[in-house]
């Protein structure tokens, strides 16, 4: 029976640990596809993907491997996103797998999120083939490594492998483990059809292409089908697996992962996590739990020129598509006109899809600081939600706040404790555990490695908390958050005044006892990124009615008055035309040109 | 149809380079001279043409490196194959390092009848920060001498904002410029790039920042000392004596042809502006295969990009743009296609105008560059 030689699985590893990188390794040392076509990270496939070297969205693709007892074996492999913002998609695509290699740098061992993909795996009951990579690296200290696993995961030595993904070392015994250790897929092709979306994208071909995982039953094309959790119809257009590109194909059987071409018109009608069935004598039961991911850091998005709107409008009605776990509102800020709030799943996320908005759509945006979601009871005992600062009631008509919490889990050295603590503390966060793991890739004189607990305010991660915590740890500490649910708080709305003019786009709530500090630290930042102007420009922070700072940006008397002869002209125009150009970048609030970039640029404050 | 009125030479060789230099100039590499001249004769019959021209400028780089038969054997080949008006002003360019009265008193004999030197500074001090290969003394001398040689027509260079420049520092040298009596002044500050030494030092601190504001007050300062002492501001660096204007930049300013003959010269002829190779060998080799030289930059001036350089370069003029001027030229009324702007500016305080046409106002002339780019045209 087929079923009996297919193993799905996926690989999971901490940033930068060399998931892509094996992957390319597998896809080259099986019959997927000749040598000579790997081109680097294979299944990196999306340009910006590739530039900032992770991997947002799942990709399969099915191998064919001729294993030792003579066998050959069908290997469908899919790639995961390798960042907790994806920690929802990760999930799901765990869930279409019975195995995981779970990939370990052997220069920086255990890190955070090795950790909480190893509980992911585990919730979803897979069988885990823990793996040492980067072996060929003179810095390995696999030795070392190895006895973190034991202590911290429980694998003994001898049933971790190491590996290069580079040069390939160790990977035939690899591909043989996956046949012997990752069992079959489990599901009978008789019963009712029951398949697993795992991931999905909108070609504007094709419609919507679910990636698939077939359970029980089987697909062919020009079937009925429902999902289950969303109640969506649909018919099979076409059907097919990934060689890695996409690969048409009869039918799909219990146990085959691959897609179906659906003809929707958006991935929030075909969402990940959602069970397939047949329309008619379908299935009772769905595979897993259906739920969606749901955004938690809210900003604004709006155009630098007003006038290009419609345009913000198009881009981002298109991008959503192709994105499901995104959300946006129209709004209308008083400083910068019509734009939207939108919704993602962390600030990674956020910069993907302003990047892609920016980059696909050809658009200058202005991107508002960037706020977690309130729960916000007046006094008339009615609730809301609070996504824009600007929408907190007066104090007065204030009955209780509410605000996301999440866990982190911090590995560093145990030296850094100390500043880690404080960089917690300050951050409003509270301290929950520490668990000694082992002594890898840390110099002995930085101590132990630790895995530190805490619960901090979401917001709090919104600022500089990451690259803070790199510096403060020498850059050794990895991080890891999920979010654990909502604690009452004390916040007020803190203003910011261009000009006399208030600008909501910087408006921020932050505790009482901090608003000074932050609000210093906010007009000073200001000075320094807005340029000066043709007048003296006060920039103040006020609480309420109440100015708590102040700075000025005094006025320009003087740009480049140099010489223009023959030889200028055409230089001199050039550096006016780029001043021109320049603008564009800029928008105007209460005459003052402000760049783009300053609205982010007020949260990269040194506290 | 061409009507260039003016010829631009440029000499690419100094005896060392300033720290602050942007110029296209070589050192050591003074042995090419003899090359380099009968490469400039070539392109002189290369380009030769017979309308009049009224002023010819020779600049560098440092001139005045060439030998007075060099300068004489130049002004003769030019007048072999263009057509000098009688009264053709031709100035050069002279280092004070670099010259006395016997050279001065030649050049003369050989056509020279404006003298511009590069004093930069009467402080010796700023003058070695800069790397200038002379002192203030020098300059005095050089001043003295080309009184001496009957030169009535003089300029000199002199430069502020300098790192560390005091606005005292600065009027010191304005008080001995205005002493020694110059037909002509053109005051420019001090502009870097990041290859420069300068910048470099300032950038590893071991010179201090350029300060805007100083550099502000040190201008208007000039304005007020020279205006006392009997000079027009006619443009926006540079003062003259009535009657004194240079002539030369003045095509530049106000939009006619000129041809540009040596290593970077740049010509601007029926709507093209190109410029020769920068590469001094290239330049030479070009020419022993009696070919023009490449060009570098050669670019067509549209009718949008020409109105719009007008009013940027008849801004920087002191008068600034008579309205019907500009009607007569471009058959457009100024103040009705630019009025958003005008208005704007007129708001900032950066222009003025009245029924005449539209001028910078002093504010302006500091901030001209924010008044400039409102005038370009928008990009297709
Ligand atoms: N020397 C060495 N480098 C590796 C190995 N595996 C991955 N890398 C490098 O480690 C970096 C991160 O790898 P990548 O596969 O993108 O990691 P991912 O973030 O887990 O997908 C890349 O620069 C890889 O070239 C290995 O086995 N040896
Ligand atoms: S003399 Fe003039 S051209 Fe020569 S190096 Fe100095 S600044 Fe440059
Ligand atoms: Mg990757």
């Amino acid at each position: 029976m087929k079923q009996l030689k297919t193993r799905n699985f996926c690989i999971i590893a901490h940033i930068d640990h060399g998931k892509s990188t094996l992957a390319d390794r597998l896809i080259q040392l099986t019959g997927a596809m000749k040598s000579d076509k790997i081109i680097e990270q294979m299944m990196d496939s999306m340009e910006l993907e590739r530039e900032r070297g992770i991997t947002i969205k799942a990709k399969a693709i099915r191998l064919s491997y001729q294993a030792k007892d003579g066998i050959t074996y069908e290997l469908n492999l899919i790639d995961t996103p390798g960042h907790v913002d994806f920690a929802y998609e990760v999930s799901r695509t765990l869930a279409a797998c019975e195995g995981a290699i779970l990939v370990i740098d052997a220069t920086q061992g255990i890190q955070a999120q090795t950790i909480s993909n190893v509980y992911f795996a585990m919730d979803h009951n897979l069988e885990i083939i823990p793996v040492i990579n980067k072996i060929d690296l003179p810095s390995s200290e696999t030795e070392k490594v190895l006895e973190e696993i034991e202590s911290v995961l429980g694998y003994k030595s001898e049933e971790v492998l190491q590996i290069s993904a580079k040069t390939g070392q160790g990977v035939p015994e690899l591909l043989e483990s996956i046949i012997n250790k990752i069992p079959p897929p489990k599901g009978d092709v008789n019963r009712p059809l029951r398949a697993l979306i795992f991931d999905s994208h909108y070609d504007s071909y094709m419609g919507v292409v679910a990636y698939i995982s077939v359970y029980d039953g089987s697909i062919r094309k020009g079937d009925k089908l429902l999902l289950m959790g969303q109640g969506t119809e649909l018919e099979v257009v076409s059907i097919g697996y990934f060689d890695p590109k996409f690969c048409p194909a009869d039918e799909l059987l219990a146990g085959d992962i691959g897609y179906i071409a659906t003809g929707l018109k958006s991935v929030g009608e075909c969402r990940v996590g959602d069970t397939i069935t047949s329309l008619e004598n379908g299935a009772k039961e769905p595979l897993i739990g259906y739920k969606t991911a749901k955004p938690v850091v809210f900003t604004g998005i709006y155009t630098t020129q007003p006038e290009d709107h419609g345009q913000l409008r198009e881009a981002i009605e298109k991008l959503s598509l192709n994105d499901a776990s995104f959300s946006y509102e129209p709004e209308n800020s008083p400083v910068l006109g019509n734009g939207y709030r939108c919704g993602f799943l962390g600030l990674l996320h956020m910069d993907i899809v302003q990047e892609r908005l920016e980059r696909e759509f050809d658009l200058s945006l202005i991107v508002t600081v960037p706020g977690v979601k309130l729960i916000v009871t007046r006094t008339d005992g009615s609730q809301s939600m609070v996504v824009n600062p600007s929408d907190l009631p007066e104090p007065t008509e204030l009955l209780k706040i509410e605000e996301p919490w999440v866990k982190i889990s911090v590995i560093t050295p145990s030296t850094f404790i100390g500043p880690i603590m404080e960089l917690v503390t300050q951050s409003e966060g509270i301290y929950k555990h520490t668990e000694y793991i082992g002594h890898s890739h840390s110099p002995d004189a930085l101590g132990q490695r630790v895995r530190l607990e805490y619960e901090i305010p979401l917001r709090s991660m919104l600022t500089t908390f990451y690259d803070q915590l790199k510096s403060r740890s020498k850059g050794y500490a990895s991080l890891d958050h999920e979010v654990i649910g909502y604690r009452e708080t004390k916040l007020i709305k803190l203003d910011i005044l261009v000009n006399g003019v208030m600008v909501d786009a910087f408006s921020r709530v932050v505790p009482p006892d901090k608003a000074h500090e932050i609000g210093k630290s906010m007009v000073e930042k200001l000075k320094e990124v807005i340029p000066t102007q043709l007048f003296k420009v006060p920039l103040q922070a006020s609480i309420g009615s109440r100015i708590i700072a102040r700075a000025d940006i005094s006025a320009r008397r003087k740009d480049v008055l140099a010489k223009c002869y023959g030889g200028d002209i055409t230089r001199k125009r050039k550096l006016l035309e780029k001043q021109k150009e320049g603008k564009k970048k800029m928008r105007n609030i209460g005459k003052v040109e402000v760049p783009k970039d300053a609205f982010m640029s007020v949260l990269k404050m040194e506290r | 149809m061409s009507d260039i009125k003016a010829i631009y030479i440029h000499v690419p060789f100094c005896r060392r380079r300033c720290k602050y230099c942007s110029f296209i100039s070589y050192q050591s590499r003074e042995s090419d001279i003899p090359a380099y001249i009968d490469a400039v004769k070539n392109e002189f019959s290369l380009r030769s043409g017979n309308s009049i021209i009224n002023t010819v400028y020779f600049g560098g780089g440092t001139p005045s490196l060439l030998a007075a038969p060099q300068i004489s054997s130049l002004t003769s080949a030019m007048k072999d194959n263009f057509n000098l008006a009688n009264d053709c002003e031709i100035t050069m360019e002279a280092n004070p390092g670099t010259i006395d009265l016997n050279y001065l008193s030649e050049v003369k004999a050989a056509g020279i009848n404006r003298l511009s030197i590069g004093i930069q500074s009467f402080n010796d001090e700023e003058l070695s920060m800069l790397g200038r290969i002379h002192t203030a003394k020098d300059a005095l001398n050089a001043i003295k001498d080309a009184r001496e040689a009957a030169f009535d027509n003089l300029n000199i260079d002199l430069i502020y904002g300098l790192p560390g420049q005091s606005v005292d520092n600065w009027k010191d040298s304005l008080v001995k410029a205005v002493e020694v009596n110059p037909d002509h002044m053109s005051l420019y500050p001090l502009t870097l790039e990041p290859e420069e030494p300068l910048f470099k030092e300032i950038e590893s601190r071991v010179l201090p920042e350029i300060s805007a504001d100083t550099a502000a007050i040190q201008y208007e300062l000039a304005e007020q000392l020279l205006e006392k002492h009997g000079y027009i501001h006619y443009e926006i660096s540079n003062w003259a004596k009535p009657g004194k204007e240079c002539l030369h930049n003045l095509v530049y300013w106000q939009g006619g042809e000129y041809l540009g003959i040596g290593v970077a010269a740049h010509s601007y002829i029926v709507n093209r502006r190109s410029a020769n190779t920068a590469d001094l060998s290239q330049y030479i080799e070009s020419s022993s295969h009696n070919s023009l030289p490449p060009q570098e930059v050669d670019e067509t001036i549209t009718p949008e990009t020409e109105i719009a350089e007008s009013i940027i370069l008849g801004l920087r003029l002191c008068n600034g743009i008579d309205t019907k001027d500009f009607k007569k030229r471009f058959n457009i009324d100024i103040m009705k296609r630019y009025g958003r702007q005008i208005e704007e500016l007129i708001n900032f305080g950066l222009i003025e105008n009245d029924e005449n046409g539209i001028r910078l106002s002093p504010r302006g002339r500091l901030l001209g560059n924010e008044v400039f780019w409102r005038f370009l045209p928008d990009k297709l």
